[in-house]
């Protein structure tokens, strides 16, 4: 269900930051070059001068709204309340692209501020992509879907990960957002392959790349990581990055960074340094076309 | 094996602190303990709430020190987990729970305090709204003026509070002179919120102003509010108190009741439109 090319406004080469509240007025008075910039949609849904900003860059940089709260995984109905807040910012802001988690983040009336696992079976499988569909109809538009970071498995969840994201995009036509750096997180903690986990993914679902920094901690003697998006990019989560961008070509890649927020220009750096790679990727490509 | 919505609900109380044994079941050990992998997920819960607290209640947790606040917190959210997933919306009720906590009976102005943050915290984050043009109500008849009803705008917060909150706020603010001090029997305070040129803003208020915008904020009419007012405050004026509301650009809607207004229709109340931004 695709009633707009929601692509046009970020190009596939483009690199973004996800912008945070201290650095928004630098970004306003300096309009750093910069491929697009992605907000968490839960912190834009009041008034005020939060939101004028974001209506203001709106017109100089493409925006990607990121959400964390819409528990598309799991077993309420969806809030219906928070969904058509969601809309009326979508509505607002024009974003070119609408992203939401593989996860779930509430239960027994409480929102638990966390991307929470859930068991990948068939009905669960079914129940997300009716949800997807429901979020995706209310909008009018398609979304991406992102893969959690995740520091447990339930003993009943017989679909792997790769496997029941495809499905979700088969079954609603939703595109994925691939974060590398969730990948690198739980297949180390589940002591799998991240590289297999790639090869699994459909390369012409994914939408959108993140990547973040994580940190490695020792539980009762095993190392856990642990997504906390609060240093740079780990260096084989970017050898993992020029993997996928080997297999999928370029992709919008966004550089998150929410704890322990550094100055912008380390966001930029980080950008350089994906763009570098994103473009060294389609100069090869040129080249095998060439040949 | 329990099912998605039971599963939710168990790990949901395990992530609150409650019992984690029904969900612990339900988890692979991949070679760490499943109880310390939900701990992994209940570490982050709280970290990050306590954190979305401190965001809101700077003050508060200047006044009681940051690691009393992290207990208070730790007690808040097990008591009170957030009902949405906007993090600014969260914590509301910080203020009641604080006035009834047994460790903070000692700081009895503590939970004014938090509902002066809290007031501010949400006029920041309040929906945007236009002034109404004030000449709309010169020209409404003298005799009607009384059933007029004015909305303010959606930052407008009241408070009173037995305590100088508003002091006590101002040398808890970054760069105040750390050798000033405020005395709590300089008495209480009527104080306003709300937001002015993308900045949030209080003043004080008499007794009577913040009795006479309450009363319009709960939807009484001019009259109703005027002698809401005058009972607080013998003094009250109301042309002085209308002029001062006015004047702050604060009034964004108003109504009366069928009859007064231009024709409606359906004959009930009419409001002015309320232009949006956007």
């Amino acid at each position: 269900m695709i009633t707009r090319d929601e692509r046009s406004a970020v190009r596939s080469a483009q690199i973004g930051v996800g912008l945070r509240a201290p650095h928004v007025a630098e970004v306003m008075a300096t309009r750093p070059a910069i491929g697009f910039f992605e907000v968490h949609t839960e912190n834009y849904l009041g008034g005020g001068p939060a939101v004028t900003a974001l209506e203001r860059l709106r017109h100089d940089y493409p925006m990607s709204l990121h959400g964390v709260g819409l528990s598309l995984g799991g077993a309420d109905p969806l809030d219906s309340r928070h969904l058509s807040r969601v809309k009326r910012l979508v509505e607002r802001i024009q974003p070119a692209l609408v992203s939401e988690h593989l996860a779930w983040s509430v239960g027994g009336g409480a929102y638990l501020n966390h991307l929470l696992p859930l068991p990948y079976d068939e009905a669960r499988l079914e129940a997300t992509s009716r949800r997807i569909e429901q979020v995706q109809e209310t909008l009018g538009r398609t979304i991406l879907v992102e893969n959690p970071a995740r520091y447990l498995r339930f003993t009943r969840s017989p679909i792997p990960e790769p496997d029941f994201m495809l499905e979700l995009a088969r079954r609603t036509g939703c595109s994925l957002l691939l974060d590398v750096n969730n990948v690198f997180v739980s297949c180390t903690n589940f002591g799998e392959d991240p590289v297999a986990y790639l090869q699994a993914l459909p390369a012409d679902a994914i939408g959108e790349i993140h990547l973040a920094g994580h940190t490695t901690n020792d539980a009762e003697g095993r190392t856990i990581l642990i997504d906390d998006h609060g240093s740079p990019v780990a260096e084989p989560v970017w050898s993992l990055y020029r993997l996928a961008l080997a297999r999928i070509g370029e992709v919008p890649t966004l550089i998150e960074w929410d704890t322990n927020l550094p100055e912008l220009s380390v966001l930029l750096d980080e950008a350089a340094r994906a763009e570098r790679f994103s473009r060294a990727v389609a100069d090869q490509e040129r080249h095998v076309v060439a040949a | 094996m329990s099912s998605p919505r039971e599963l939710e609900r168990d790990f949901a109380t395990a992530l609150l602190g409650g019992p984690e044994a029904a969900v612990v079941r339900e988890v692979r050990a991949d070679g760490l303990a499943p109880a310390a992998r939900v701990a992994i997920y209940r570490n982050h819960v709280f970290t990050t709430l306590t954190q979305a607290l401190e965001a809101t209640y700077p003050v508060v947790v200047r006044l009681v020190d940051p690691r009393f606040f992290a207990y208070a917190a730790d007690r808040y959210i097990r008591e009170h987990p957030p009902a949405g997933p906007c993090l600014f919306e969260y914590g509301e009720s910080l203020a009641d729970f604080l006035a009834e906590f047994p460790p903070c009976q000692e700081l009895p102005y503590l939970a004014d305090v938090a509902r002066l943050e809290w007031a501010m915290s949400q006029a920041f984050r309040a929906e945007d709204a236009v002034t109404l043009d004030p000449r709309w109500l010169s020209a409404v008849p003298p005799g009607e003026v009384g059933r007029l009803k004015l909305r303010q705008h959606p930052s407008v917060a009241l408070i009173e509070s037995p305590w100088p909150i508003h002091r006590i706020w101002r040398l808890n603010q970054p760069g105040a002179d750390p050798e000033a001090t405020v005395s709590l029997d300089e008495g209480g305070v009527w104080l306003q919120v709300h937001r002015a040129d993308d900045e949030v803003v209080f003043r004080p208020l008499t007794p009577g102003a913040l009795a006479f915008r309450r009363a319009l904020a709960s939807g009484g009419d001019l009259k109703t509010a005027a002698e809401a007012a005058s009972s607080a405050d013998p003094r009250f004026d109301l042309t002085g108190a209308l002029t001062e509301l006015l004047d702050e650009g604060l009034i964004v809607g108003a109504s009366a009741t069928a009859g007064i207004t231009p024709s409606t229709d359906r004959g009930g109340p009419r409001c002015t439109p309320m232009p949006r931004p956007c």
